[in-house]
């Protein structure tokens, strides 16, 4: 048996092992697409037949993170209280900005586009590596999942589909280091790019005047460019110690279960200009040249 | 005295197998969805290194392409790259199997972390060389030590929960000789 190790048989299955997992790294490298539909579909075939095995575990281990918070109850009841009390201040401020908001909004007669419904989806697995944030969700191709679309959470943006299978699909996070968002600070209007960076807040790029923007501004989604819809809620701007302003993000990350996927077929780009202005003169120009 | 007979053998390499895919499961689980979480220590490439110094037989190099290929795509790594790396150096480390075997824990320790320390830093070259994005030097730093710093726990988890220990002069192997 031990004589193996060192014969020529062993190498020469080493080199054609090494030279496949070359073959399929260049692959991927060249003709990327090609190589996560196969990645995909591989996920999609493991992790729905481990689902039966992980739902207890996550219980489990959710159940025992609980617990160790028992512990510390009397002291949660304290703070708690506190905050019921700051609470109640708030309550009061935010009654009164939504009455303002109805009025404005009347003024404005905006209205959240009809065109978005969502599919509702459960989070079934992580992304399995502290470098890469993304969730895989148990919706597919066969419940109509298009590449591209956004996905949130209750409240706010989660992130985006990349990556759907039949049964399974992919959602990179806004944290994660490939996200970049076009997105908009409310109430000063300008355009800026939310760019995730692997930590919980990721940062605001390509900010033009940085003085027009505090902490505690809205960012929304800016719909630039067709790739998202726009007035999705991503979150506040908060700025951390070293000054740099990032986006606390309103998507409650740490419990992510159930996420919705919004169908969005993109903006519907103006094409025929003159009808649309006016066509009282079209018409006029076309019965002058029948003349 | 373990008696190799084949079907221990392809016994203790489904053993590895389903050790793998245990190890894939908890990465897989949906428990870290937030960002800023605690960095694991590779425990797929200590186990594989573990077992190919203690018994290269139960751990042949089709089997290990073949689970390394299947973490890569299941952990959102370009597919290829990583398994290839971790499979030279469970060749190499199979290789000089015996020498280490014979030379003791701490000359096994630094070659192990050698190798560790080798395979992650070449990961990081060849993808800054072919210009692929690569996630920031301190976290992958970080996990390089955690997983060197993981290894004498992966040795005493296969001495003794697995029972996955090194061939002695007693041991007889399938064919009647003895290893």
């Amino acid at each position: 048996m031990n004589t193996d190790y060192t014969g020529p048989l062993r190498r020469l299955i080493l080199v054609v092992l090494v030279l496949m997992l070359t073959g399929v790294f260049l692959l991927w490298r060249i003709d990327s697409p090609r190589v996560e539909r196969f990645r995909a579909q591989v996920t999609d075939s493991i992790v729905p037949n481990l689902d039966w095995a992980m739902a207890p575990v996550t219980g489990t281990v959710n159940l025992i993170r609980d617990f160790q918070s028992y512990g510390r109850i009397a002291k949660q009841n304290s703070e708690l209280r506190r905050e019921l009390r700051q609470m109640q201040a708030w309550k009061e401020a935010a009654l009164q900005l939504e009455q303002e908001n109805a009025r404005l909004l009347d003024l404005n007669k905006v209205r959240h586009d009809p065109r978005l419904t969502f599919i509702t989806g459960v989070v079934l697995a992580d992304s399995g590596s502290p470098f890469r944030q993304s969730v895989l969700l148990n919706v597919g191709a066969r419940d109509g999942i298009v590449e591209g679309w956004a996905t949130m959470d209750g409240i706010g943006l989660v992130g985006r589909i990349s990556g759907v299978a039949r049964n399974t699909s992919r959602v990179i996070l806004t944290t994660d280091a490939s996200s970049h968002i076009p997105a908009v600070v409310q109430p000063s209007g300008q355009r800026v790019i939310v760019a995730g960076d692997n930590s919980a807040a990721p940062p605001i790029d390509f900010l033009e005047n940085p003085d027009l923007v505090r902490p505690g501004d809205r960012v929304v989604t800016s719909g630039d460019g067709g790739v998202f819809p726009a007035d999705l809620l991503i979150g506040q701007v908060a700025a951390d110690p070293g000054g740099r302003l990032r986006v606390r993000l309103a998507a409650d990350y740490e419990r992510l279960e159930f996420l919705r996927v919004l169908r969005h077929y993109g903006i519907e780009p103006v094409s025929d200009t003159n009808d649309v202005l006016r066509p009282a003169a079209a018409a006029m120009l076309s019965e002058g040249k029948d003349e | 005295m373990i008696n190799l007979t084949p079907s221990r053998l392809w016994i203790m390499r489904a053993t590895f197998t389903f050790l793998i895919v245990t190890i894939l499961f908890f990465h897989l689980l949906p428990l870290q969805t937030a960002a800023d979480g605690l960095i694991w220590p590779d425990l797929i490439l200590t186990f594989a290194l573990a077992w190919s110094v203690r018994r290269p037989e139960y751990v042949p190099a089709t089997l290990l392409a073949a689970t390394f290929l299947l973490a890569d795509l299941l952990l959102q790594r370009p597919p290829g790259l990583w398994a290839m790396l971790a499979l030279i150096a469970c060749e190499q480390i199979k290789v000089q199997s015996r020498r280490l075997r014979d030379a003791g824990l701490g000359t096994e320790l630094a070659s192990i972390a050698a190798w560790i320390v080798g395979i992650g830093l070449g990961y990081r070259l060849v993808l800054a060389l072919l210009l692929v994005e690569l996630p920031s030097i301190g976290p992958a730093l970080i996990q390089i030590a955690v997983t060197v710093l993981a290894y004498p726990l992966v040795i005493a988890t296969t001495h003794g929960l697995m029972r996955v220990r090194k061939g002695t002069a007693s041991d007889i192997d399938g064919k009647g000789g003895r290893s």
